[in-house]
Order: C-alpha cells, then structure tokens, then sequence
C-alpha cells in the first residue's frame, strides 16, 4: 500500500524553494503541507484515535496516582501502598475535563473515568479487595508511569527551568522544611536526614518529578478523551485533523503551572510555588517527549547491553529508546516498561481496534505486539504535533510567503526528521500499513 | 494372532491406502488406523511371557513364518508402533502426493516390525531389507533440495549394510553343523569354528554398524537426517536406527558371544570415537537439522559403549536407550520441521528470537529446549535414565571409552545452550519476522511425546521394566555391583549377581 | 513624552497586550524609570494564537508574566543597536534572536513598527506572539 503523497497548501501556486532532498523528504513535504508523520489514511486515524482512548484511561489513574504519591505518600520510607491513591484524588476534578473547570477540554466528567473505576473495582479475574487484585497484578501498572518518570528524572536537562530549580538554595529550603516537617517527632528518620541530607534531597527531587509528570498526564487524558469523542462522532477528517487538535490543545494548556505541593498533616506546604512560573509546555511536555518518546533507557530483558564495548551510548543525549525507536516485538518478555502499557491499554480497547486486530496477524495470539505497533504511530503523530507546534510558535506559518522563511522551516523539519535517521527508527516502517 | 496382527496391520494398510482418492485429510485418518490398533495391540502384549509363533514357509531354504514377543522385542515394537503414529499425526497437512507417501510410510513400519517380531535369522534379513526400499524413496521423493544425492548415499550404504548382514546370516546358517537352520533357537545354540566365526562377526559388526551408524560408517546419516522432509527424518531417527542397535544386541551378542568379548575393547573404542565426533560435529553445524542428526550420532556411539560393555545393566540401558533415542530425536526433528515450516529457514544463522512469546515460537522452542535436555541427560527426563545405566555400566570394563562418552555427553549441553542462545533469544528480525503461529494438530505429536519424555524420566520402569530379563540373559559380563538397581525400581533382585 | 504603557494606550492596537500586562501587574514595573526595549505584539497576534492560549496564561498569573517578561529587554536599543547583535537576553532570562535586519525580525515576528520611543524606553511594534525556546 502506498500512503498518499502529500500535496502542496495551493497547487496552483510555484513552490518557492526547490524540493528537499533529505532521506525522509516524503515525510518532510508532508509537514510542510500541515500534514503528519503518520500517513493520512483512515485507518491509520482509527488506530490512532483508538489507542488514544485506550490510553487515556490508565493516564487517568496514572496522574491521579502520581498527584497522590508525591503530594501525600511523599517520603514514606515503605510505600507499599503507594499505588493505592486515595478516594480523594480519585475525585480530583481534573483542571480541564468536567464543569468546575476554566478550560474545559473534554465534555466528559472532572472524576476519575467511569471504565477505570470498573476495572479497579473487578479487573481481569473478579471483584475482590484491592489487595489481592495488586499482589495477583490484575490493575493498573503505575510501574509503567513511573519509569517514565525516571527517564525524564535522569535525563534531566531537555530545556525549561524545572532542573536547574531542583538545584537551587530556595529548592533547598523548601524541600528541607518539608522533610523536617514531615518526619516530625520521628527521630530515627531526622538523624538520617542529618547524616544523609542529600538522599532525602534526592528523594524530595524524585517526587516533584512525580507531580511534574502527574500534572503533564492530568491534561492529556481529557485531550485523548476528547478526541476518541470527536472521532465517534464522525468529527475528524483525517489524521492531519487530529494532529491539528494536538496542537490546538497544545498551545491551549501551554501556560498550565507546573509545581509542587505537598501535604503534612493538613497543611499545604508548597516545595516549588507555581509563583515560579513553571509552565506545562516547557517544563513537563517538552522534556517528557525528550525523555519518555526519544530517549528512555535500554530495557531490561530484550538484550544485555554492554556499556564498555559501546553498544549504550556514553551522550545522554544520544540514547535512543524511546517508543519512536522501540522494537515491540519483544514485548511480553520479562520487566519491559512498554509491556506493562500495552497490558493496560488491552483492558480499555475500543471494541472497533479489537476487531481489527482479530483480522491480522496471529489475532488474539499476539494483541499486545500489534496495539503496540498501534501505540508506535500513534506517538509518532503526538510527535508530528509537537514539531509542528514548535514550528508554529518558533518559526513560520505553513503558507508564509518568504523563501528564506520557508527554508528555515525546512531546516526546521530536517533537524527533526535526522533524528530518525538512525536504524532503530520506526519511522519508514510506519509509512505503510504492513507494519503491525 | 496379536504377532500376525502386528504385521499384517500396516502391511494390509500399504496396500489399501494406493486405491484410495488422494484426500490428504482422508489419507491421514486410514493411514492412522493400523498405527494405532497396532500401537495399542503391542501395548497390550508388554510384560506378557514371551509369545511365538511358527508358521513353516520355504522349508528348503530355512525360511520360516517364525514370530516372537520377548522381553526385547516388545517394548521395540511397541516404539515402532508409536514413531509410525507420531510420524502420521506430524505429516503436514499439505504433504504432496499423501497417497504414496502413507503407503511408504506403512511399507516401513512393516519391515520394522517384521525385524524385531523375527524369529529367524532369513526373515529377520527379509525385514531388513525391506525397510530400505520404501525409506529410500520417502528420502528421494520428499525432502531437502539435495535429497537425491541423500538418497543414494542411504541406499549404497544400506545396501552395503543389506549385503554384509546376508553374508553373515547366510555364514550363520551353513555353519550351523548338521543341517542348515535359521531359527534364532538353534543360532543360540551353535558352536561356530574359531576361524569362520571372525568373519561372520565382522560381517554382522559392519552391516549393524552401517546401520546404526557409528563412525567411521556414518557417511549417510547427517546428509540423509538433514536433507529427509521432518517425518521422514523421524522414521529414520526414531524407527529405522533401532535396527541397528537391536541387531547387535540379537545377532552379535546373542550368537557370537566369545566373539562379541574378544573384540569388545575395540567395538568400545569405536563406541567413544563416534560419541566425541557426533558431539564435536554437532557443536560447529549451523543448520538444525544437521546438528539434532550429529547429535543423535553422538548418543549412538554411548549406545555401542554400553554394547561393548555387555553386562545386564549396560545392555537394559541400552534397549532404554533405543527408546529413549526414539523418542527424543523423533521429537526434536518434529520440531525442527515445525520451525522449518514456520520460519522458512532451520540454519542458526538467519534465526533469532524465536522464544519471543508472541510472535515467535515459544511453544515450540520451550519443548526443543526439553528434548534437547532430555537428550542431555538432565534428570528427571528421560534420556537421564539410559545415560545413567549405560555409564555406571560401562564404567568398570572400559573406563577410558566411558568417560569420552561422559565428556560427549557433556557437549550436548555445550550445542543446545549455542543453538538457544543464537536461535532462542536476541531480537525477531521486524523487517523479516511474519511467522504464522503452531496450531494444534502440529503441536500435538509433540505434546505426546513430550509427555513420554517426562513420563520416562520420572517412572524409569517404563524405559527398562519391560526388557529387563531378556537383558540379563544376554548379558556377557558380571555386574561388578549392585547399587544402581535402586535408580530402576521394576529391576528385580533376580538381577544381583550370585 | 508618554511612558510606554500610555503609548502603548494611545496607539489602541495593544488591548489584549495591556490587560496581559495589567493582569500579570507589571504595570507599575513598565511605568517606572526602566528603561526598556519592549516588543509589543498587536492584537492580532494574540487573537492568531490557538484559542485557549491567552485564557490559560490570564489564569495563570506568573506564567503570563513570564511570557510578558520575554517581550522585554532591561535598556533601551533602537533598531541599529538591536541588530548588531544575534541575541539579547530577556527579562525572561531567554535570549532573543534578532533574525534579520531587513526586513526588521525579532524572532518569528516581524516588526512592523520599529523605534517608538517613551521616556522610559522604547517599543517596537511586532505582528506575532514571540516564545522562548
């Protein structure tokens, strides 16, 4: 099958710079015609838009979850029950789904998901209590949410401030009233804090990207909500229509604070203020698709990595293991991140992508590659809309009438499109539909 | 009648199935009937006493209708019966021209089962030879691009093989003092003069050894094994080289027993070197087929060890052995032709990942990793028992031939833990990786003898329980002790040595 | 001579910059002495970005401010002195780029009306929203 060629804003108009000749050039024409990475078929928008709902409603207990952990759990030196979040922030009222909120990017409730609420209360096997659903692993696998939590924590330095803040004295000071205030009149854990002040630190730093992530999740869930809504509704016209939503709601909760509270004994203690003026876009989204689509870390259980013979790159910013680049055939073996949310997502299927993969491949037999292979497009289009968000708000409109505008778009696009020019990159694959 | 029956079973069925329509899925199911009443008809005739019959059929020559179910025979029959089952259940689905190919098939177990039912040395040779025309042509017809070089290597050698054993049956029967016989009573019984029994000897030594095979008579195997189609490879491993180690057992150590304790040292010799080089051999192969054919080689040179070693327990672990053997190898080439058909490719090279658990083979790779450690040794399965007896055995008269066998041994460790580490885990190939999933009807033979595998490691009875007095009577030496009758727990204190 | 934020009144294009302005208070900091080179987008930059976009800042006080802060450089340049140098550091803390000279660019903005000068800096009038990054 071959994917549709991108055609020009206005055929009727002379290109005013010459073709690019860059490997993915087919791909980079149809960026700068609006379109996706993503080839703009309509099945290609059923996979992306199913998997999207898929996803959003483990992403409502992962945020949930996260809030809760770093703003309550917090240091609690034996969280078993960490993934237990209370009714309360199961109630949270999501700051863009519901009537409460300013923003309201879904239409559905502000309360966490009907479907999610189904699935905690019987999972795969039965009702039973929650306990015995954690310890059979029938639920949500927020180790999933917190690895990529850890990949954003040490990859660090991706842009935006929140890093440098996690080093500064007022970090410090914040951070050292809330350790002191939290393990108040528990003097085993103060006189560790005076021997090991920079573990507890550490610790406190781990949690705001905990909250940091949490608050990133807690508004992509309404927007994939939204979405696979629109889409029900016959609303989209094609895969470039759902990337321009991306990108509208992109710019829409760019300006969204990011912080970090926590609360001890009832007291709200604020370890970074959202006074800082940390925003969504540049402080949780920018380095969560840095961290979490590009780079991550070489997952355990696939292959032995061997650092000294180079097969780990010694440049954090080189490593390249993210979902773009994932292999997902190895999903399903032992302690892999991607596996766990594909497991998920197989819970909240749309019923139109389960039929869809009945028919291919080995059905039922290997769902979990398949919607993987799903999930690999559907984020490649969440990253078409970040790339053309970033063009929009750095560089040129599509239809600008200066060459030296357009080029620099160009360059822009190639930048982004060397990135894929590794073999890892999923990106030629997902150009056709063979691909599952 | 359950003896006549055995035979005329399958041979009624090889004449049948050529006048049937050529229906595959109708082929199959006649061509499953004779296996499986003949199946459970030996099953029904083990630890039974002995049965013969004696049917008197060209008199002038000594030839004889004359049949038996002993100790030995029984269990050999009985794994016949089931490698024919197995091979039918493992006949794909698509197999080309199914109506000559059952028919071969049946042909084959025919001539099987006549060698080991035989009570005369002439019908026994009949039988032999027999079994070379329909495997010859299952290699030429269906397997690998090079099968009809295959082909011919088996056939010159098997006939080599047929020659050998008609000098030495023919030697055996006109040597006989007074009167030419055939029946195994009297060949039992003769006194052979010193001089002509060397030759007769060394004629039934070369067409067993041929048979087996054992290095340096191996020439056919590794190209006959890697070139057959997978159910012809399990005919072959499984069935047709049980003749060789059941004829040694029956004709050179039963006939010629001072011959057999003369040249032993050197037939054990023979034994160690075939072991090291099957094992050495299946180390470097970088196709499946080849390296399961080499290491079934390896396995037979242990067997002619214990052979030569010729003492109750050695020869009980080797008719274990041959089953064993049977089992094991029948289910590894399944297998290999399971990855074969699924995969396109069986060399190590262009696989990888097959473990992965949805889109590779991990059925079938998770029950190739239990043949492969059955046919290591691994207790608990069943290659563990024969392997155990064959070595405590041996120990004692051929300690330098046993422990080559040991280290051999050790190497079928060294090329399962290579092949799974190249073909088992690493990555699918995304760009190449498209294999349809095992379904059932395939994965069932494997099942089945999967489960014999296990079944026959944890109840070692079911490997040695049958044949245990027909073993001893053959023995030639002493056993030196006494401890191992606790691993067999059917062995029976008549067993201890006065 | 009128400070910037008079200016910036008088000229009635900047609505939607000054009640940014005035919502995230900074406009007691752009009437004082300064002074300042401020990039003032016009209210069509504003109404060009996604819908959404200014209510979430207007909400959100210091990220609005943050925003603003980037618009505004600490001294007042003129064009000339703005274009001998590729970058300028903000208020914000980011750098600015000066693109191109001619036509005059800040960024992805061009501006369309350069060298507006108060008496506590000086304003040039630009047809887009800039960003940091």
């Amino acid at each position: 099958m071959t994917p549709p060629t991108a055609t020009a804003p206005d055929t009727l108009r002379q290109p005013l710079i010459p073709p690019s000749t860059h490997r993915y050039a087919e791909v980079i024409h149809r960026l700068e015609a609006g379109g996706s990475m993503l080839p703009d078929t309509p099945e290609n928008l059923m996979q992306i838009i199913g998997i999207y709902k898929a996803y959003a409603v483990p992403m409502d207990f992962y945020w949930r979850d996260l809030l809760y952990i770093a703003e309550r759990v917090f240091l609690d030196p034996l969280p078993a029950f960490k993934y237990f979040p209370s009714q309360e922030y199961l109630d949270l009222p999501n700051s863009y789904a519901g009537e409460q909120s300013k923003l309201r990017i879904w239409r559905g409730g502000a309360t966490a998901h009907p479907e999610l609420l189904e699935f905690m209360a019987k999972g795969e096997t039965t009702a039973m209590p929650k306990l015995l659903h954690h310890l059979w692993h029938d639920r949500i696998n927020m180790e999933f949410a917190e690895a990529c939590m850890e990949a954003m924590f040490w990859h660090q330095g991706m842009g935006g401030r929140f890093y440098d803040y996690l080093e500064c004295d007022a970090y410090k000071a914040n951070a050292d009233r809330a350790i002191k205030a939290y393990f108040r009149g528990n003097p085993l854990m103060l006189g560790l804090y005076a021997l090991f002040p920079e573990m507890f630190l550490e610790q406190v730093r781990k949690m705001s990207y905990y909250a940091n992530l949490g608050l990133f999740w807690e508004v992509m869930a309404p927007v994939f909500f939204e979405m696979s809504d629109i889409y029900d509704e016959g609303g989209f016209s094609g895969v470039p229509a759902a990337m321009d939503f991306l990108v509208n709601g992109i710019f829409a909760v760019a300006g969204r604070p990011i912080y970090h509270h926590v609360y001890i004994g009832g007291e709200c203690l604020e370890i970074i203020p959202k006074s800082e003026g940390f925003t969504w876009l540049y402080e949780a989204a920018l380095p969560y698709v840095e961290a979490v689509f590009y780079r991550t870390a070489p997952f355990r259980g696939t292959k032995s990595y061997n650092a000294q013979a180079g097969q780990v790159p010694s440049e954090q910013a080189d490593f390249h293991y993210g979902i773009l680049y994932a292999d997902v055939f190895p999903v399903g073996s032992a302690g892999i991140p991607p596996t766990l949310l594909m497991q998920d997502m197989l819970h909240f299927l749309p019923p139109y992508l389960t039929e869809l993969y009945a028919k291919h491949k080995r059905g039922e037999g290997d769902i979990l590659n398949q919607l993987g292979v799903t999930f690999q497009r559907s984020m490649y289009n969440v990253t078409s809309a970040v790339i053309q968000a970033l063009r929009c708000a750095l560089l040129y409109p599509l239809d600008d009438n200066d060459p030296e505008h357009l080029m620099a778009n160009r360059r822009f696009f190639e930048a982004q499109m060397d990135r894929f020019i590794r073999p890892e990159a999923r990106l030629p694959q997902i150009q056709t539909q063979d691909y599952r | 009648m359950a003896l006549l029956l055995l035979l005329l079973l399958p041979a009624l069925g090889a004449g049948l199935l050529p006048l049937l329509p050529e229906r595959q899925r109708l082929l199959r199911r006649v061509a499953l009937v004779p296996a499986l009443l003949q199946f459970t008809i030996g099953l029904s005739q083990l630890g039974h006493p002995p049965s013969e019959l004696h049917q008197v059929w060209l008199p002038r020559i000594g030839l004889a209708l004359d049949l038996g179910l002993d100790g030995l025979s029984a269990p050999l029959a009985v794994l016949i019966a089931l490698i024919v089952l197995v091979t039918v259940l493992a006949t794909p689905a698509d197999q080309a021209r199914p109506r000559l190919f059952f028919s071969l098939l049946l042909a084959t177990d025919v001539g099987l089962m006549g060698a080991v039912l035989a009570r005369n040395a002439l019908l026994f040779l009949l039988a032999y030879e027999l079994v070379l025309i329909p495997t010859t042509l299952l290699l030429a017809v269906w397997g690998g691009p090079r099968r009809a070089q295959a082909a011919i290597q088996y056939v010159m050698y098997g006939a080599a093989s047929g020659l050998a054993l008609l000098g030495g049956v023919l030697a055996l029967g006109w040597l006989n003092g007074d009167g030419f016989s055939f029946a195994f009573a009297d060949l039992a019984a003769m006194q052979l003069p010193t001089g002509s029994s060397h030759w007769v000897f060394a004629l039934l030594v070369l067409s067993f050894g041929l048979k087996l095979p054992v290095v340096p008579l191996h020439g056919w195997q590794p190209l006959a094994y890697g070139q057959a189609s997978s159910p012809v490879a399990m005919l072959l491993s499984g069935g047709v080289s049980i003749l060789g180690g059941y004829g040694l057992l029956r004709f050179a150590i039963g006939f010629l027993p001072d011959e057999w304790i003369l040249w032993s040292p050197w037939i054990a010799g023979v034994g160690a070197l075939t072991a090291a080089y099957g094992a050495l051999n299946a180390i470097v192969q970088s196709d499946i087929r080849r390296l399961v054919a080499y290491g079934s080689l390896g396995h037979m040179g242990l067997l002619v060890v214990a052979l030569a070693a010729a003492t109750p327990l050695s020869l009980q672990g080797v008719v274990a052995q041959l089953i064993a053997h049977g089992l094991i190898s029948a289910l590894l080439f399944h297998l290999v032709g399971l990855i074969e058909a699924k995969t396109g490719s069986i060399q190590i090279p262009e696989l990888a990942g097959l473990l992965n658990p949805y889109r590779g083979l991990p059925f079938t790779l998770g029950l190739f990793l239990l043949a492969l450690m059955a046919s290591a040794g691994i207790p608990g399965l069943a290659g563990f028992v024969p392997e155990f007896l064959m070595f405590e055995a041996s120990w004692t008269p051929f300690p330098v031939a046993t422990l080559l066998c040991l280290i051999a041994s050790g190497f079928t460790a060294v090329y399962a833990v290579r092949l799974f580490n190249r073909v088992g885990f690493g990555r699918l190939d995304n760009d190449r990786v498209d294999y349809p999933a095992t379904v059932w009807s395939e994965r069932f033979p494997a099942v089945l003898l999967a489960s014999l595998v296990v079944v026959g490691g944890l109840w070692p009875g079911l490997l040695v329980g049958w044949s245990e007095s027909a073993t001893t009577a053959l023995a030639l030496r002493r056993e030196p002790f006494t401890a191992l009758v606790a691993i067999a727990p059917s062995a029976s204190p008549r067993q201890i040595p006065s | 001579m009128a400070n910037i934020i008079e200016t910036a009144k008088g000229a009635g294009c900047f609505a939607t910059l000054l009640t940014a302005v005035e919502v995230a208070g900074l406009t007691g900091a752009l009437e004082s002495p300064g002074p300042f080179t401020v990039f003032a987008p016009v209210d069509d930059a504003f109404a060009a970005l996604p819908p959404g976009t200014v209510q979430t800042l207007v909400d959100n006080v210091p990220q609005l401010a943050r925003i603003l802060k980037f618009h505004v450089l600490s001294g007042a340049y003129r064009r000339e002195q703005l274009i001998e140098q590729t970058e300028w550091e903000s208020l914000e803390g980011a750098p600015v780029a000066i693109r191109r000279a001619e036509p005059f660019e800040v960024k992805n903005a061009t501006v369309v009306s350069a060298d507006i000068v108060c008496d506590n800096g000086i304003v040039h009038v630009i047809d887009r929203v800039i960003l940091p990054g």
